[in-house]
């Protein structure tokens, strides 16, 4: 690989940006894809390939009229904010990290967001939108709020609405969901941005204690990542 | 509407109109509390002269109780003494806790407060803004 395009490629995993690697196998020679931007320069079919290749983040090779292209996936991690250092957050933010993933947990109520709590887990003790706008949610982040408070809660959907977070998923029982719909919706969002919340969050697997909750969470933020047409359908 | 309502309608109102919203850039003293169970964050600044308060400013982000109070204040405070803040809170805190009459004199809009008696667990969104603003006079003070 060249130096030029190592250096670039080490540059956009550390910005956490995702890109592709695309190797003509055949001349050896290598040039790096930015998946979600059009570059006229980039045969159309090997751009929606390395486009796909990063929406299933799975490495692939292409074939061309010129021969076979290797198309390496770098994507960033995934992340999984959590609104509300609350039970739920204190199992669900390990169990992120076991499955491989970055949690954050985000809370302005010193009384909750404790180091103690959550012990070797990132913690913001801060107002979410705040904390948000700050770190920028891109496609490879969840975000999960806990709160059950409409102050706390309601500006970390909005933020998560205006970007391209893959996952929204808010506690609440089912009366409290359409309330906030409704508070969602005087904020100025449409059915169809709406429609990204996944309420009642988590599977529907009979969880009850905060434990079996964070799993249900957890599993639904994967199958949105791994299998998003089917979490839709199924929704 | 019931009574309650129109109490919330009030406090919403008083909330939204944010009195005193901002900062000074010639502070005499600046403070800032935050609520550790609800999450609310109160900083002020103040500028004194002659035992005054001159010139009052609050940023706050909170719950309607607590934006509510600190809005209050924006238009309370300025011209008061520290020993009438002081009387005010006591005055606020009697009210919240034991029922008493509201504070009169230019304080008489905490009235408004009155049904958040009966919400223990709130008194302090409604208080944090005073003291904040206390620690602040005393910061203005040194």
């Amino acid at each position: 690989m060249k130096r030029e395009i190592l250096d670039r490629l080490r540059r956009a995993i550390a910005e956490k940006r995702a890109v592709v690697l695309a190797t003509d196998l055949a001349a050896g020679t290598a040039r790096l894809v930015d998946p979600y931007r059009p570059d006229p320069d980039l045969d159309p079919a090997l751009a929606r390939a390395a486009r796909e290749a990063a929406e299933r983040d799975a490495s692939t090779q292409h074939e061309t009229s010129a021969g076979k292209v290797f198309l390496r996936v770098y994507n960033p991690p995934v992340s999984v904010v959590i609104v509300g250092a609350v039970h739920i957050a204190q199992a669900l933010a390990p169990m992120v990290r076991l499955a491989g993933f970055d949690p954050l947990v985000v809370d302005p109520r010193r009384g909750f967001a404790t180091a103690d709590r959550f012990a070797g887990i990132p913690l913001l003790v801060e107002w979410p939108d705040e904390a948000l706008a700050r770190i920028g949610l891109g496609r490879r982040t969840a975000v999960v709020t806990m709160t059950h408070d409409p102050k706390i809660d309601d500006p970390a959907l909005a933020a998560a609405l205006r970007s391209e977070a893959f996952y929204l998923g808010p506690l609440g029982s089912k009366k409290t969901q359409a309330a906030r719909r409704e508070r969602l919706r005087s904020m100025g969002f449409g059915d169809a941005q709406l429609d990204r919340i996944h309420g009642p969050v988590g599977l529907p697997i009979g969880a009850v204690s905060p434990g079996e909750i964070a799993v249900s969470i957890l599993s639904e933020i994967v199958a949105s990542l791994r299998s998003p047409a089917e979490v839709r359908a199924g929704a | 509407m019931t009574g309650d309502a129109l109490y919330h309608q009030t406090l919403v109102g008083l909330a939204r109109a944010a009195r005193g919203a901002g900062r000074l850039p010639d502070a005499g003293g600046s403070a800032a509390r935050d609520n550790p169970l609800c999450g609310d964050q109160v900083a002020v600044d103040v500028r004194l002269a002659n035992g005054r308060i001159a010139a009052f400013a609050q940023r706050t982000r909170g719950c309607v109780l607590c934006e509510a109070a600190a809005s209050l204040l924006g238009g309370a405070a300025p011209g008061r003494t520290r020993a009438e803040v002081e009387g005010a809170r006591a005055g606020l805190s009697e009210m919240l806790r034991e029922g008493a009459p509201a504070p009169g004199g230019p304080f008489a809009e905490l009235e408004v407060f009155a049904p958040v008696r009966e919400v223990r667990s709130r008194h302090e969104c409604v208080l944090l803004p005073f003291d904040a603003l206390l620690d602040a006079l005393s910061r203005a003070e040194e």
